[in-house]
């Protein structure tokens, strides 16, 4: 992660033209080679940005960086107050909310929760486009990939609708079919859940932690 | 000694050399090497070499291929990119995995290998590794933890709801790691023998034998602080006849779904053992046994009760017990090698 604190302006030509006149500004160019230029405000948002891929031409006083869809992004750099670099190593990736895992956790446990005579085959199942939170299978034998999420939205639909389609392409799983679970869920994530015969639970977290009580661990 | 290697390979691996076994032919030996990286399996045997060479093919599809020939001698050949499988008539033919893809695994690291009775170990390992988690996401209890105990290997596995202690006895050996129970489940069907030899290193742990050898990457980090769940005195203790329990829990079990648990009333005389399901119905019997404490109800997971009770040593048991709420131990009458010990479930 290099840090440049600067007086800089900034121009972008692209999809629209955009320049942001000169002050001083923080540069953040990530590992990823994505730029982002970000004011003293803001929050999260940077004031411009290109993401990765690009090409960072680094001139005197000025960098020029472009991308494959032909923008351009031109830093025209008039005093650099700091530069520094630093080497972040590998993200461990967002903790999930600590209700999201609870869930996963308790649902887990009490997986007939989800639906009458549902047993827990594997949690966190892993596929090459990641986690499924659980592999279940339903009374009637069939398998069933349960998302997990504190709110169902739209793209918990998607999430699972991608898990779906990759483990319906394994013939000891197959026909895999999918359930939303979240402790509410949005009418909008409902209706193209029920599109995609995708099952939409809501669970009631409190009522779960109370059968959990029951369940007691070593440590 | 193919469907031997193959059983290191996962079943989901990204990458697809992963799913094909490596065949190594020089001299009078060819060896078969299986991996997803985490596991390796090696096995080798003696050959009749018409030629020397490499190739990887697909483990599981070649595996059943030989299994389905008719007995007798079986031809590998690979020239053009393809592996000839041929023998009694049959003739399969597989394409070659590009061999260079093919991971470079470094040779097993032997040093500091203890000889142990291989029948006397496994049996051990199948004790304690009922008790090993299989959820991935606590990856610090999906192994088992072996060290040096007074003379003895200790294993010990624990997946949080039970834990399960063996002790082999007269063992000087320092082996000390965390083994994945994924490679210790394959150890006898793969490389096990009636003498095995036993590596455990800063990185891995090897297991070799006249079969071939397994290699498994140890799990890294602290395992639990296991001593400190081990009561040291129990004003409680039930002595039963293990099969009269095994049976009982097992028709319980018909009844009781994982998360309704199987109800121990202890008192003197035996033990009421029921289970109730609301929607279904339930299941009461007695079972004679002889009682030291005070009255009480117990309730434990069905599963795990079973689990503990076909591994533990001898014809009878004794469950020591503090409260219903308190850790209960399962060992076998005059035996301290093994302990299982197991949460109940609140009533």
């Amino acid at each position: 992660m290099r840090l440049i604190v600067a007086r800089c302006s900034v121009d972008y030509a692209g999809r629209l033209s955009a320049r942001l006149p000169s002050a001083v500004r923080l540069i953040m160019v990530k590992a990823d080679g994505s730029v982002l230029v970000h004011a003293d405000g803001g929050s999260y948002k940077p004031l411009n940005w290109m993401n990765a891929p690009n090409h960072v031409e680094e001139g005197e006083g000025r960098w020029t960086i472009t991308n494959p869809k032909g923008e351009t992004l031109v830093i025209t750099l008039e005093e650099v107050l700091s530069d520094s670099s630093h080497d972040l190593g590998t993200d461990p990736g967002l903790d999930k909310d600590g209700v999201e895992a609870d869930l996963q956790v308790l649902l887990a446990d009490h997986p007939g929760e989800i639906e009458e005579g549902m047993t827990l085959l594997e949690r966190e199942y892993a596929t090459d486009i990641g986690p499924v939170d659980l592999l279940c299978r339903a009374a009637d034998g069939q398998v069933v990939a349960v998302e997990i999420k504190r709110r169902g939205e739209i793209d918990g639909v998607e999430q699972l609708t991608r898990y779906l389609e990759f483990l319906n392409r394994d013939p000891l799983l197959a026909p895999v079919r999918g359930v939303l679970a979240a402790q509410a869920i949005k009418p909008q994530a409902k209706t193209l859940a029920a599109d995609r015969g995708i099952g939409c639970v809501e669970v009631d977290y409190d009522a779960l932690r109370g059968i959990e009580s029951n369940v007691l661990r070593l440590f | 000694m193919l469907s031997r290697a193959t059983r290191a390979i996962g079943t989901r691996s990204p990458l697809p050399i992963l799913q094909g076994v490596l065949i190594e032919v020089t001299g009078k030996t060819m060896r078969v090497t299986g991996t997803d990286l985490e596991v390796t399996i090696r096995t080798d045997l003696e050959v009749e070499v018409l030629e020397e060479g490499t190739t990887v093919i697909p483990a599981r599809l070649a595996s059943e291929a030989v299994r389905k020939l008719p007995p007798g001698a079986v031809v590998l050949q690979a020239a053009d990119g393809e592996v000839e499988i041929t023998g009694g008539g049959p003739q399969f033919r597989f394409r070659e995995l590009p061999a260079d893809d093919f991971p470079k695994i470094a040779e097993p690291d032997l040093t500091g290998a203890v000889e142990v009775d291989g029948n006397a170990f496994a049996s051990a390992l199948s004790q304690v590794a009922v008790a090993a988690s299989n959820d991935d996401a606590r990856p610090i209890l999906t192994g088992v933890f072996f060290e040096s105990e007074g003379g003895s290997l200790r294993m010990v596995a624990t997946d949080s709801y039970r834990l399960a202690v063996r002790d082999l006895p007269s063992m000087e050996a320092e082996l000390s790691g965390l083994v994945p129970v994924r490679a210790l489940r394959e150890l006898k069907r793969t490389v096990g023998a009636s003498t095995l030899r036993v590596a455990i290193g800063a990185r891995e742990a090897t297991f070799a034998s006249d079969r071939g050898t397994l290699t498994a990457r140890l799990i890294e980090g602290t395992f639990p602080n296991y001593r400190q769940l081990i009561p040291e005195s129990y004003p409680n203790r039930v002595t039963l006849d293990r099969d009269a329990l095994l049976d009982a829990v097992d028709r319980a079990s018909l009844v009781a779904e994982d998360h309704i648990p199987v109800r121990l009333m202890l008192q003197e005389g035996g033990v009421e053992l029921s289970v109730i399901r609301q929607d279904v119905g339930g299941e009461t019997e007695h079972v004679p046994a002889d009682y030291a404490g005070q009255e009480m109800t117990i309730a434990f997971n069905s599963r795990y009760l079973n689990d503990g009770l076909s591994v533990v040593d001898g014809d009878e048991v004794v469950l020591d017990l503090m409260d219903p709420l308190k850790p209960g131990v399962l060992r076998g009458t005059g035996s301290d090698d093994f302990l299982y010990l197991l949460m109940p479930v609140r009533l």
